[in-house]
């Protein structure tokens, strides 16, 4: 009996010294899915360098707050559709990672959301701005990131409150253009610009659609010079948007103002590729470097560091898609998970939904207030980050300068209406 | 009629730039009898070629070809011998798998080396157009279509005049027959293996100014390639370039007065129609697939 007893003794007493420090000093594993290979290689390793400086800049801080436990990645590279799922199920199964985020472009996010979804893990989008993210009935699946109709909204909202003013045209006789390339992203903000656009009385005179391996742009270049639009709204990707500037040019396609949409025309190639054409060219994407006021004081150190980090690594300035993976992993390490006492899914759910972090929180500018089938607009939405920052920035000589909306802007807008081909 | 005159206009150059594309893979596929599924990565390798000798040395990349077409040749011999040859005698598929398994391989080796960064050469004349009448278009794009309607003469004589030629057809007609007569048929297969190859580096030197260079390029390219090969009829040189221009012309209109998004649609629709109705290909023979170049 008193051996028993001793025994018992001892048992609690390592089970004490053991259990409190060690549950402390084990790192959360997070899965990272991003394609750093294949055709959207470019976002995903935009993202990943940012996931990591995120991760570093945590872990030497002394792991997330309250608990001090540190961040351990666990990478996989999702190329295709298919790799997504086998990749994040691979993630899920084997490594035994309760925690997935990702994944660089919307059909990527698709998929990595639904295999996480299937095996009741949280996700956690920084990138995938697709609609139908938030919209299939998915109990995990967090957008952190602005969904697609946000970039739309704010595409349409410049047009109308600077555009217009700086064109010195009235909105009811302004010719606006939509050119959106058929995948999931172009086609969501495509649809939700032309839904946008109806309700502020914009008539779009041209609206197509196309696919983003076409070769040859003289049949849209010669269409939209037909049209002689004086706003060109287009949703494209690299290669394409390099493609389009260099036809509109050898067409003699004049517009006086152009806006594109993130993906292509945020591309930091693009410079490279059509030198000073592209100066002036407007882009609707996440937030990049916001004016430091509308950050609060703690934010923009962290902003500052970040960007060092960026820089030291990258050898230029953080694009949006890095802007904005840092701050959605941020806010995951810093708002999310120091309030979840476990870290299963249905916990990290429950404090997601409690989180309501104003804008200004997020290095970006960004807040958090996920929809919970509670959103006016669509009953159905889940998950969607109403606080994700958005913004329009402009190519300028001296870089990527913020110039919409004011709260956040850096720069005023120049070169509206844009030069005509031979004095650019 | 301005518009359909441009639009014309545009897709018969572009189509001669897909046609010199493709003139590699027909040769290949005319002479050898086997599908090269790594054709839109051998023009990826080109195009970085082409790059870096346009953006180190500062040369034009037209003086480029000097340098890329000998490369692509050996680049060709080396591909023949290790990877080809083995598989020329086996089933099919071997070959088939084969070449995908390269055409991976040189992809992720390019992303490896190269990263997704999009490369690109300055366009000639600082990319302004020439203007002809109520007509525009790059300077480059008139040159590919000289260099496409050049190889296609070039490519007929050699086939048709030389020795080498004589020596080609031989081996398309009749491989075990030509052996006896003393034909180095082996060495027919890699010589035109490595012509193939070479006609990607020239085509490859003509597109760089045109289009930008990432690991997946050959992907955006390949599909119209074969697409030409076949329309023209299998192993036709001339073939490829009509091909080429059909292609290039239906796109363009079919683009602009339906819809972008469907392009491919219509040259696919064509491209069904000619092979219910002529499946030999437009300037093909009868048993052609079984024939090759002649």
């Amino acid at each position: 009996m008193r051996d028993s007893l001793c025994l018992s003794a001892m048992a609690a007493v390592i089970a004490l010294l053991s259990s409190g420090p060690v549950e402390a000093q084990e790192p959360i594993r997070i899965g990272i899915l991003e394609p750093v290979t294949g055709s959207a290689s470019k976002s995903g390793t935009e993202n990943w360098v940012a996931m990591q400086i995120a991760r570093d800049m945590i872990n030497d801080r002394g792991g997330i707050p309250n608990h001090g436990r540190k961040i351990e990645y666990v990478f996989a590279d999702v190329p295709t559709p298919a790799a997504a799922i086998s990749e994040t199920e691979r993630l899920i199964t084997n490594d035994g990672v309760r925690i997935t985020a990702g994944s660089g472009v919307s059909p990527l996010a698709i998929p990595v959301s639904q295999a996480a979804e299937r095996h009741g893990v949280f996700h956690w989008e920084t990138a995938g701005a697709a609609e139908i993210i938030t919209r299939r009935g998915h109990k995990y699946t967090f957008q952190v990131g602005p969904s697609a109709r946000r970039y739309a909204e704010a595409a349409v909202d410049f047009t109308v409150d600077v555009l217009t003013k700086k064109l010195g045209k009235p909105l009811a006789d302004l010719r606006v253009a939509l050119l959106w390339e058929n995948r999931a992203f172009g086609k969501s903000v495509g649809d939700n610009i032309r839904r946008y656009a109806a309700t502020k009385k914009i008539k779009l005179i041209y609206d197509e659609g196309y696919d983003q391996t076409l070769t040859d742009m003289t049949p849209i270049v010669q269409k939209l010079k037909d049209a002689k639009p004086d706003v060109l709204l287009t949703i494209s990707f690299p290669n394409d948007a390099i493609l389009f500037q260099r036809k509109a040019k050898e067409l003699d396609f004049y517009v006086a103002a152009h806006v594109g949409v993130s993906a292509g025309y945020s591309n930091p190639d693009l410079i490279n590729s059509i030198g000073n054409s592209v100066y002036g060219i407007f882009v609707s994407d996440f937030a990049v470097e916001v004016n430091p006021k509308a950050l609060a004081p703690e934010t923009r150190k962290i902003t500052a560091e970040f960007i060092k980090r960026y820089q030291a690594k990258m050898n230029r300035s953080p694009a949006g898609h890095a802007s904005m993976a840092f701050a959605g992993m941020w806010g995951l390490f810093t708002e999310l998970l120091p309030k979840a006492k476990t870290l299963d899914s249905d916990t990290l759910r429950a404090v997601a939904l409690k989180i309501d972090l104003p804008e200004g929180s997020l290095p970006n500018g960004s807040g958090i207030k996920f929809t919970n089938h509670d959103w006016k607009p669509n009953a159905k939405d889940f998950g969607q980050n109403l606080r994700a920052a958005i913004g329009v920035w402009q190519w300028q000589k001296d870089g990527h300068n913020q110039v919409y909306p004011s709260a956040l802007a850096t720069h005023e807008p120049v070169l509206v209406p844009l030069p005509k081909w031979s004095e650019r | 009629m301005t518009t359909f005159g441009q639009l014309v206009f545009s897709g018969l150059l572009i189509g001669c730039i897909y046609a010199l594309m493709s003139m590699g893979l027909t040769l290949i596929f005319g002479v050898l009898r086997i599908v090269n599924f790594a054709h839109g990565e051998f023009l990826m390798i080109a195009m970085y070629g082409a790059w870096a000798v346009t953006a180190f040395l500062g040369l034009n990349p037209y003086v480029a070809i000097v340098a890329v077409v000998p490369a692509m040749a050996l680049f060709g011999v080396v591909v023949h011998q290790v990877v080809i040859s083995p598989g020329v005698d086996k089933p099919h598929l071997v070959l088939v798998f084969a070449t995908m398994g390269l055409s991976i391989l040189m992809q992720n080796v390019a992303l490896m080396f190269f990263s997704a960064d999009l490369f690109d050469v300055p366009p000639m004349f600082d990319g302004q157009s020439v203007i002809i009448g109520p007509f525009f278009f790059k300077a480059e794009l008139l040159l590919g279509f000289m260099i496409a309607v050049f190889c296609t003469i070039s490519l007929r004589w050699t086939i048709n005049s030389t020795y080498l030629g004589k020596a080609i057809r031989a081996t398309v007609q009749d491989s075990e027959a030509a052996m006896l007569m003393g034909v180095p048929v082996p060495r027919i297969f890699m010589i035109a293996f490595a012509s193939g190859s070479a006609l990607v580096g020239l085509a490859a030197c003509v597109m760089m100014p045109l289009f930008s260079v990432f690991p997946t390029v050959g992907l955006n390219f390949v599909l119209i390639a074969f697409v030409i090969v076949v329309l023209g009829g299998l192993g036709s040189i001339e073939g490829a370039l009509l091909g080429g221009m059909c292609i290039g012309i239906v796109q363009s209109v079919s683009s602009y007065y339906i819809a972008p998004a469907y392009g491919q649609l219509f040259f696919f629709v064509l491209f069904l129609l000619v092979m219910i109705f002529r499946p030999e290909g437009l300037l093909g023979r009868k048993g052609e697939s079984t024939v090759g170049i002649n």
